[in-house]
C-alpha cells in the first residue's frame, strides 16, 4: 500500500473508532431519555423499548407526585453551589501561599498536604458521624460544605497554576501599597480566572453527582438532596415504582449537568480566545 | 517561634483552613476509628472495650473476605481497563489527522458527568435478564441470556462496567494534557527516520506519559478501594458485588455495629497506606522520583 493510502485507511479508523467510542457514550443518555417519556402502559422490553407511540410528560407529573421535588432540588442546588464557590476560594488562596511565599515549613506543608489524598476521609465514616453530631450537623446541608471547604487536591491544582504567574505583577503590586490578601484578591484572583473556570466546572459536577456524604449525613426526606432521592425511588412506597418514573428521575439529575457542562465548554473556548488575542 | 509565625502570618492564615478541616474530619476521625475498633460498640450507651475482638470477628467472616474480593476485582479491572482505554481514547483524540475534534472530546466526556447512581439505575434496567436491551443483543446476535444482577457470577460484571464507562473520561482527559505536551519534533524526527506510528507510540509517546500514568494509577487505585455507589445501586444477590467500603457502611449504619464497621475502615486505611507505599517504592527505584 502507498503512503496515501496508508493514511487514508489510519484517517478512516480513528474517526470509525472515536464514531463508536462516541456512541458507547451517548446511547445510555438518549436511552434513558426516551425512556423517561414512555408511556408505563407501553412495553419496556428489548427492543421495543425504543419505540414511544405516545410521548408523554405523565412520568415526571406521577414522579414530582411522589417525592418532595422542589426541596430536594434546592437542596442539591445549594450544597453545589455554596460547596463550589467557598472550595473555589479558599483552594486559591492556600495554592497561592504555597505558590508565593517562603515561609518555613513550606515544601514540608506541601508534600504533607498531597500525602493527604492517599488515605481517604470516607474510611472514617463512622467516627466522622459522631463528629458532625456533636456539631449539631447532621440533617444540614452545611454538612456537605464545611469539611470540604479546602481541599488537597484543589489546592494541589491551583498552586501549579498559581506558581506561573509572573512574580513581577506581585512586586508591582507590593510597591503599589497592596498587602497580602489585597494582592490575593485585586491580582491573583483576576488573573487566574482561566484556572478558576475549570476548576468551578470540575467541582460543580462532583457536588451535584456527590452520593455517599448526604446518604450518610441527611437523615430525612425533607433534607435529602436530589440524588439521595433518586437512589431511593426503586424500593419507595414499599411497592415497585415503574422504571419510565425512575428514569424520569434520572434524566431530571442528569440533563441540568450536561446543559451546565456544555455552556461552561463554550465559555471555556470563548475565554481561550481571549487570552490567544491578548497575546 | 513566636516572632516566625508573626513575620510569616499571612501565608500560615492562607493555609490554616485546610489544616484545621484537616484535624477534625479526617486526622481525628481516623485515630477515632482505630479507638472504635476494639470496642464493641453499637451505637448507644458507652464503648466498651474488647481487645481484637472485631478483628478476630472480621477473620472468620465470608461476607468480609467476599467483599475484599469484590473489591480487589473492582480495583485491578478498573486499574487495567480504564487506563487501556484512556491512552487509547487519548491518542485518538489527539491524533493530527482527526476532524471534529472539539465535538469527540465533548461526547466522549459525557460518561463522567453523569451521577453513578443515576447511571446505575439506568444500567439495572438495561441489564435486567428479562427485559433488558443487552440480552435483547446478545440474543439477537446468537448468545444466551445472561443473569447478570441475579447471579453470583455475573453480577459484579455490571458494577465493572458502569466503573470502567464513568470514569475512562476523566483519565483520557488528563493522559490528553500530557499527550499535548510532547514535542511535535519528536514525532517528526522519528517519521523522517523511518519508524512508523506503532513504534512512536512505544518509544515516544508512552515514556512521555510515565509520570501522568503513575499518578492516574495511584489516584485509581485510592478511588477502586473506596468504590461504593457503582456497586450500591447495582445489588447483586447477597454479597457477590459487595464492595469492602460498602459493606462498612452496612456493619456501621444499618446493623449499627460500629465496632466492627471501623475494624474494616482500618483495615482500609492499613490495605491504602501499603499500597501507596509501594507504588512509591517501585517508582523510587526506576530513579524516577
Amino acid at each position: 500500500m502507498n503512503r496515501k493510502g496508508k493514511r487514508r485507511l489510519v484517517t478512516w479508523t480513528v474517526h470509525l473508532l472515536l464514531l463508536l467510542i462516541s456512541l458507547i457514550c451517548i446511547l445510555p443518555i438518549l436511552w434513558m431519555c426516551l425512556i423517561s417519556i414512555k408511556p408505563t402502559s407501553e412495553t419496556m422490553s428489548g427492543f421495543q423499548s425504543i419505540w414511544v407511540y405516545h410521548p408523554t410528560f405523565a412520568n415526571f407529573k406521577r414522579l414530582f407526585a411522589m417525592i418532595p421535588i422542589a426541596q430536594n432540588a434546592w437542596n442539591s442546588v445549594f450544597t453545589t453551589l455554596m460547596g463550589t464557590v467557598t472550595s473555589l476560594f479558599f483552594c486559591a488562596l492556600a495554592g497561592f501561599a504555597f505558590a508565593k511565599y517562603q515561609f518555613p515549613g513550606r515544601n514540608f506543608l506541601f508534600y504533607f498536604v498531597i500525602a493527604t489524598m492517599l488515605v481517604p476521609p470516607e474510611v472514617g465514616a463512622v467516627p466522622l458521624f459522631i463528629i458532625m453530631k456533636k456539631l449539631n450537623l447532621v440533617n444540614s446541608l452545611w454538612s456537605l460544605v464545611i469539611p470540604r471547604i479546602a481541599t488537597a487536591v484543589g489546592i494541589f491544582y491551583m498552586h501549579s497554576y498559581i506558581s506561573d504567574v509572573p512574580d513581577e505583577l506581585i512586586q508591582a503590586a507590593k510597591i503599589d501599597g497592596c498587602r497580602d490578601f489585597g494582592i490575593f484578591i485585586r491580582i491573583i484572583l483576576p488573573v487566574i480566572k482561566p484556572a478558576l473556570s475549570s476548576w468551578a466546572a470540575v467541582t460543580l459536577i462532583a457536588r451535584w453527582n456527590d452520593f455517599f456524604w448526604p446518604l450518610l449525613y441527611l437523615r430525612k426526606q425533607a433534607k435529602y438532596t436530589l440524588m439521595v432521592t433518586i437512589s431511593m425511588l426503586p424500593v419507595s412506597e414499599g411497592l415497585s415504582t415503574p422504571w419510565p418514573v425512575i428514569l424520569a428521575g434520572t434524566t431530571l439529575v442528569i440533563i441540568p449537568i450536561i446543559m451546565l457542562y456544555l455552556v461552561l465548554q463554550t465559555f471555556q473556548k470563548a475565554g481561550m480566545m481571549m487570552g490567544a488575542v491578548k497575546g | 517561634m513566636l516572632k516566625t509565625l508573626k513575620k510569616y502570618r499571612a501565608p500560615y492564615l492562607f493555609i490554616l483552613p485546610f489544616f484545621i478541616l484537616f484535624l477534625v474530619f479526617q486526622l481525628i476521625p481516623t485515630v477515632w476509628t482505630f479507638y472504635i475498633s476494639l470496642t464493641n460498640w453499637r451505637g448507644i450507651g458507652d464503648p466498651v472495650f474488647c481487645g481484637f475482638e472485631n478483628y478476630r470477628k472480621l477473620m472468620l467472616d465470608n461476607m468480609f473476605w467476599d467483599a475484599l474480593k469484590n473489591t480487589v476485582v473492582y480495583w485491578l479491572t478498573g486499574l487495567v481497563l480504564i487506563l487501556v482505554f484512556a491512552v487509547l481514547i487519548a491518542n485518538l483524540l489527539n491524533s493530527e489527522l482527526l476532524h471534529g475534534r472539539v465535538f469527540f472530546k465533548t461526547v466522549t466526556f459525557l460518561p463522567n458527568i453523569c451521577a453513578a447512581i443515576a447511571m446505575g439505575l439506568i444500567f439495572r434496567m438495561l441489564f435486567d435478564e428479562n427485559t433488558g436491551l443487552i440480552n435483547e443483543a446478545l440474543q439477537a446476535v446468537g448468545g444466551k441470556r445472561i443473569p447478570w444482577m441475579t447471579s453470583t457470577e455475573y453480577s459484579k460484571l455490571p458494577v465493572i462496567i458502569l466503573n470502567v464507562w464513568r470514569n475512562t473520561p476523566w483519565f483520557t482527559m488528563i493522559i490528553l494534557s500530557g499527550l499535548l505536551n510532547i514535542s511535535r519534533d519528536y514525532y517528526e524526527a522519528a517519521t523522517v527516520d523511518g519508524a512508523g506510528r506503532w513504534k512512536q507510540f512505544w518509544y515516544i509517546t508512552m515514556p512521555s506519559l510515565k509520570n501522568i500514568l503513575f499518578f492516574c494509577s495511584i489516584t485509581l487505585t485510592v478511588d477502586s478501594w473506596k468504590i461504593f455507589n457503582e456497586s450500591y445501586i447495582l445489588p447483586g444477590p447477597g454479597t457477590s458485588n459487595t464492595s469492602l467500603f460498602q459493606y462498612m457502611y452496612e456493619s456501621g449504619f444499618n446493623i449499627f455495629n460500629m465496632g466492627f464497621a471501623s475494624a474494616i475502615g482500618v483495615i482500609l486505611i492499613i490495605i491504602l497506606a501499603v499500597l501507596s507505599m509501594v507504588q512509591m517504592a517501585a517508582r523510587r527505584q526506576q530513579g524516577e522520583i
